[in-house]
């Protein structure tokens, strides 16, 4: 009411508007629009809510003390960040990964990333009006939940299940009959995601659209940029773990706007399904983890060095560089989070001419992580 | 499994006749080459040209001994599928820094922005070096060697007066 007051006294129809952090919708997150009338004139991105410095963090801990830490750089997909950390770990001391340990690693990274997958169907419902789909989404998302806390031992947070050397514990004996049974869920849950929504495709089909060059050039990666028609994946490209033994698609589309980016997420978790089932069938007896790593040791030299590991997360394109000086900790970690780039550059450029009402549609369409971004 | 690092070499040779940088192969995939600030511009704009349009991350290490910031530029080569790191050597006191920002626009302007909050680098020709995470930061840049975090905490969040806290101090 005070608004529309001062709106007709000075005769402007000019003012700010602020996106987050208290939005329902924006996580811990927040832009600041420029809003004139219904349509965003220009989005100033400001993050920081989640700043926690994890690369300044790591400087001061032992590798099996950051595998622990990396669970926390994105909340919602940590077994991803697991394996970066622990592959960056393994590349810079010379570690061979046991087979198993590989197979069981490319599992939970793909569980992992079918359940963030599944927020991001939950969010982008909210976010277009669709309360159902979050429910939908969280109540098949804790299927996965139970599988880790079976796997693993912790629902959210593995806490350094991948470490470097392999993996902390085997998977128990059902393990496979139970995540076949836990994928049939999933494929329920992507039955009803599939279901041709109307008022979903009105919200989200021509809004928000990212062409090829401006994806490019502002930086995107993973889902944005194969769903702006690049085929695009660092699974295949510098395939890491088994990747290259594992046969599965890439999926691309050529729209760029919310409802491509919508479809992608689909037809990853598909793709991640297929990928997990052969991995069930193929992985081989032995070693979970390199013998010398089974007792986690401290105060292991790591010999001087740098090594730059990407992997294909669930939001994009996620790595991290390690530098080592010598010593038993690592020198400096930087830690690239897709949703830097993403979150910034890409959604600034996004909502500039955009109606109010499209804002939270365009953001959640984008599968997007404060935590990842502040890091 | 050993692959020929035939790409690799070839693109390195190519670096080190052109510009007369050093440069080491780590292994697939992977090329680091070292030169120095008033190369910078021109390497990258020629590397852009071969195919390397996606920068993946800007990032510094803090040499505090030898009185140095490293700074380093991984890129990606979409069509190559290599990744090449291009480093150069900054001094402590006062560093700067030429802005790639000219080559690859907004992403390498966010990337250098981050750097600037956490290091104090000056990116000459950066338009807009604003603070990103830090609200109302006066004290020295926060991911520098010499910052030390739990000596800042203690003066900062833990009062000495009061009984619970007085464990912070001991």
């Amino acid at each position: 009411m005070n608004n529309q007051v001062m709106l007709e006294s000075t005769g402007k129809n000019e003012y700010e508007l602020f996106f987050g952090p208290a939005h329902p919708g924006s996580g811990n997150f927040s832009v600041k629009l420029e809003v004139d009338g219904e349509i965003v004139t220009s989005a100033r991105a400001n993050p920081g809510y989640l700043h926690r410095g994890f690369e300044k963090l790591m400087e001061y801990r032992l590798p099996i003390q950051n595998a622990v830490l990396s669970d926390r750089i994105c909340i919602l997909e940590p077994l991803n960040w697991n394996l970066i950390h622990a592959e960056a770990v393994d590349e810079l001391m010379g570690i061979d990964v046991p087979e198993r340990a590989k197979y069981i690693r490319v599992i939970m990274a793909e569980l992992s990333r079918i359940q963030s997958h599944i927020i991001w169907f939950g969010v982008f419902s909210i976010g277009t009006g669709f309360d159902t789909g979050f429910k939908m989404a969280f109540g098949y998302r804790d299927y996965i939940l139970d599988l880790f806390e079976m796997i693993t031992g912790g629902r959210v947070y593995p806490t350094g299940y991948i470490c470097p050397g392999g993996v902390r514990r085997d998977l128990p004996k059902d393990a496979s009959e139970k995540i076949l049974k836990v994928l049939d869920k999933i494929d329920e849950m992507v039955k009803l995601e599939e279901i041709e929504n109307p008022v979903l495709q009105a919200r989200a089909r021509g809004i928000g659209v990212l062409k090829l060059e401006d994806a490019m050039r502002l930086g995107a990666t993973g889902p944005l940029l194969r769903a702006s028609g690049m085929k695009v994946d660092v699974r295949k490209e510098e395939p890491y773990e088994v990747y290259d033994r594992l046969d599965f698609e890439v999926p691309v589309r050529k729209e760029g706007d919310a409802y491509a980016r919508y479809m992608i997420g689909i037809e990853e978790i598909k793709q991640s399904m297929k990928i997990i089932k052969q991995a069930l069938r193929e992985i081989p007896q032995g070693e979970y983890i390199n013998p010398q790593f089974k007792k986690p040791k401290l105060n292991v030299k790591m010999p001087k060095g740098e090594v730059y590991v990407r992997n294909e997360g669930g939001r994009g394109e996620a790595a991290i560089y390690m530098v080592s000086d010598g010593n038993t900790k690592p020198y400096r970690v930087k830690i690239r989070g897709p949703s830097f780039l993403h979150m910034i550059s890409v959604l600034e450029f996004l909502l500039k001419g955009v109606q109010i009402a499209d804002v939270p549609a365009i953001y959640w369409s984008m599968n997007i992580c404060p935590a990842d971004l502040d890091r | 499994m050993k692959s020929d690092l035939k790409n690799e070499e070839k693109l390195l040779k190519e670096l080190v006749s052109n510009y007369n940088v050093k440069g080491r192969i780590q292994r697939e995939r992977r090329i680091w080459i070292n030169t120095d600030k008033e190369k910078l511009i021109s390497i990258c704009k020629f590397v852009k040209e071969k195919g390397f349009d996606h920068l993946s991350a800007i990032s510094v290490t803090d040499w505090l001994k030898e009185g140095e910031y490293e700074i380093t530029y991984h890129l990606w080569s979409y069509k190559r599928k290599i990744l090449l790191t291009i480093k150069i050597r900054v001094s402590r006191k006062n560093p700067s820094a030429p802005s790639v920002s000219a080559i690859w626009d907004r992403n390498a302007q966010i990337h250098e922005r981050e750097m600037h909050e956490m290091f104090g680098v000056e990116f000459k020709g950066n338009d807009d070096l604003a603070p990103l995470f830090l609200e109302n930061w006066q004290n020295s840049p926060p991911f520098r060697k010499d910052f030390d975090w739990r000596e800042y905490v203690k003066k900062e969040c833990y009062n000495k007066d009061n009984e619970r806290e007085i464990v912070y101090h001991e």
